[in-house]
């Protein structure tokens, strides 16, 4: 089966180099996002793979064969495009049936693959329309319509959800994921979405800067980030993150920050570190705000954003923004009444306050940094 | 509001949009003086026109000034003659700049392109009568390099715009010669539209540089296609005259002699308004004929038209 191995690539324009020498295994059939904010190089690294853009330096090996030199005609794999790419002066069966026509395939074949991946998407009715009489998500099946009819080893995806509207984006992410499970063909889909991110992958690639910050499966990056940006890219909200001072020793270890203080994990590092800066997270699941006793951290509540069974509690803590998902059960009256939570140390990250890298982290795992 | 009449409904719009309507005014105040006040004076087609008598007084005469021009073998060839160099000019003409433009498009190089292009746009920015100047040269017997090539050769040199059987080629090509370049310039613009990655997308599937403009550059052009073939056919009858009057004598008049050219003659040199007026009338009714046909059958056949 076809996976994809990218080598130490890098990508540069003229001087300017924009990927810095990534490596990235993609299991066969497996389904890998690239996620992080706009202009950190994902669509280049996609474009690397698909041969549109040339390798500057690494390689780049799909189904075992290094394609550096190979053309994107040659490499078999289907890309869909943000923009859809579609025809605009061939109806929908010609659209899907373009690069099978390109290929020379014989008619019957051709015609036969049209109704099948037609069958798949519900695209049976609309074959003879053009692409300006269909809705946008029509338009973005017929687009994976055109990269499922020619089988190829690898799909490459590149912002696919962006131009959809929020209701249409959930329901093509399901059908994205349905297909995957159906053709289980290797994929590498781009976003800048992380949720999009966490419902379809079966790892993450969290990238910034042209760097990979860390590679996972959407847990994996959930519960251990390895550092503060990825904390705060991934989970919605994002990692609440607090400045503070480590204090006590290794087997009590506390963060004090605007004169309260919090209980951490014990980690071994931390032993070294009493004294020095550091951040702490605290996912907004985590923070609770029933009675906590003691270990209860004061807030300023701001506003209380209702989602039906939870809320979002937006606080001020030390200055800063905190939020806070509660459960509603039912009633928001007593949310607005909140002046406290507490978090179990065993839920609490710890990052280095100058570097961002996260205490107790495997360092295996750990594939960049700023 | 139900009750509101046309006028205040117009009152309305005016009122809204009228940095809009200011804009449009020089365009309507030009195309009243310009194009529709010289029509009052189309009706001396039907006069007995005299200058001294003006236009108000000149007496009717009904289609007399027509049956002459029918009954004219000079004005007949000349429709002739306008209807086959019109012809042959779009046949072979209006798919130059298309080609080029085509060409221009897989020129990477920069530098060349800029060059190509420039030397092909740069006739049109030459006066007619200097490129009638260069073609009238180049087809000299005694220093034309056309006939210098042909005596090298071993042939008998041509006197080339003597000969009637010559001057339509000549003439075409020098057309193209001028103003294919130019018009390169409006499908460039359009292939420049053209969503980048819709080539991207084929290249991933597989398409070759000539399927791609085949298969996407093409079709995505071809409303520009239309649209500009529609301007062509409506200006079918006007023929470049003045190039025609640069070249033309009266040994290819055979030839060469199209309506325009005669209405000229006629009506300026020979001082007969009302019979040019006749034939001008007649260019113009053709011309509006071809216009809305043209029109009314790329609508029909592929879902393009001007209005
Ligand atoms: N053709 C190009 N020339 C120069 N720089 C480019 C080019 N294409 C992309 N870049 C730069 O490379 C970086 C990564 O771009 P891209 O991969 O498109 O980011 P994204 O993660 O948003 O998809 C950006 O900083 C962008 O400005
Ligand atoms: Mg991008």
């Amino acid at each position: 089966m076809s996976g994809v191995i990218l080598d130490k690539v890098v990508k540069r324009y003229g001087a300017v180099e924009v990927v810095h020498a990534i490596d990235l295994t993609v299991e066969p059939q497996e389904f890998v996002v690239l996620v992080g904010p706009s202009g950190c190089g994902k669509s280049t690294t996609l474009r690397m793979i698909a041969g549109l853009e040339e390798i500057s330096d690494g390689t780049v090996e799909i189904d075992g064969r290094v394609v550096n030199r190979v053309a994107p005609k040659d490499r078999d794999v289907a890309m869909v495009f943000q923009n859809y790419a579609l025809y605009p002066h061939l109806n929908v069966a010609d659209n899907i049936a373009f690069g099978l026509r390109i290929r020379r395939t014989p008619k019957a074949e051709v015609l036969a693959s049209i109704e099948e991946v037609a069958g798949i998407l519900g695209l049976t009715e609309y074959l003879d329309r053009r692409p300006a009489d269909l809705s946008g998500g029509q338009r973005q099946r017929v687009a994976m319509g055109r990269a499922i009819v020619r089988h190829p080893k690898v799909f490459l995806f590149d912002e696919p959800l962006s131009n959809l509207d929020a209701k249409l984006r959930t329901q093509m992410r399901a059908e994205i994921k349905r297909l995957h499970k159906r053709l289980g063909v290797t994929s590498v889909y781009v976003t800048h979405d992380q949720v999009e991110a966490m419902t379809l992958a079966d790892r993450i690639v969290v990238m910034q800067d042209g760097h990979i910050e860390q590679i996972g499966t959407p847990m994996d990056l959930f519960l251990n980030p390895v550092n503060t940006f990825v904390a705060g890219f991934i989970g919605s909200p994002p990692m609440n993150q607090i400045e503070a001072i480590v204090e006590g020793g290794a087997d009590a270890p506390r963060a004090t920050f605007a004169g309260q203080s919090i209980a951490l994990p014990k980690l071994d590092e931390l032993s070294s570190r009493v004294g020095e800066k550091v951040t702490i997270g605290i996912r907004p699941e985590h923070a609770k705000i029933e009675p906590a006793g003691a270990d209860a951290i004061s807030v300023e509540l701001d506003l209380v954003e209702t989602l039906g069974s939870e809320a979002l509690l937006h606080t001020t803590l030390a200055g800063n923004p905190f939020i806070i998902k509660a459960e509603t059960g039912g009633d928001v009256e007593h949310l607005n009444q909140v002046t406290q939570f507490w978090a179990g140390p065993e839920t609490i990250k710890v990052f280095d306050g100058k570097t961002g890298r996260a205490f107790g982290h495997p360092a295996t795992s750990y594939q960049g940094g700023s | 509001m139900p009750d509101e009449t046309r006028f205040q409904r117009v009152l309305f719009v005016l009122r809204r949009d009228w940095q809009l309507y200011l804009m449009l005014a020089p365009t309507v105040i030009w195309l009243l003086l310009f194009l529709y006040k010289p029509m009052y004076g189309l009706q001396i087609a039907f006069k007995d026109y005299s200058i001294f008598r003006g236009i108000a007084a000149s007496p009717w005469v009904g289609l007399e000034h027509f049956h002459t021009l029918f009954g004219s073998d000079q004005f007949v060839r000349a429709v002739k003659n306008t209807v086959i160099i019109s012809a042959f000019s779009l046949l072979f003409g209006f798919p130059v700049p298309i080609l080029l433009a085509l060409m221009f498009n897989e020129i990477l190089h920069k530098t060349f392109k800029k060059t190509a292009q420039t030397i092909v746009y740069l006739p049109h920015f030459i006066s007619s009568v200097i490129i009638a100047g260069i073609v009238i040269t180049a087809f000299s017997p005694s220093v034309g390099i056309i006939n210098y090539l042909i005596s090298w050769l071993g042939f008998e040199p041509i006197y080339f715009l003597t000969k009637p059987e010559w001057f339509r080629p000549i003439f075409i090509g020098t057309g193209i010669w001028q103003e294919a370049g130019f018009s390169s310039i409006v499908y460039l613009a359009a292939i420049a539209g053209v969503s980048p990655t819709l080539y991207e997308s084929a290249v991933v599937d597989g398409a070759s540089r000539w399927q791609m403009m085949w298969k996407i550059t093409l079709p995505s052009i071809m409303t520009t296609i239309i649209i500009m073939l529609i301007i062509r056919i409506g200006n079918l009858l006007e023929v470049s005259f003045e190039m025609i009057i640069l070249l033309y004598q009266p040994a290819t008049f055979e030839t060469a002699d199209v309506v325009n050219t005669w209405i000229y003659r006629q009506g300026l040199q020979g001082g007969q308004y009302d019979l040019a007026a006749a034939a001008g009338l007649f260019n113009a009714v053709v011309a509006f004929v071809l216009v809305i046909a043209a029109n009314s059958l790329s609508k029909r056949y592929s879902r393009t038209s001007l209005w």
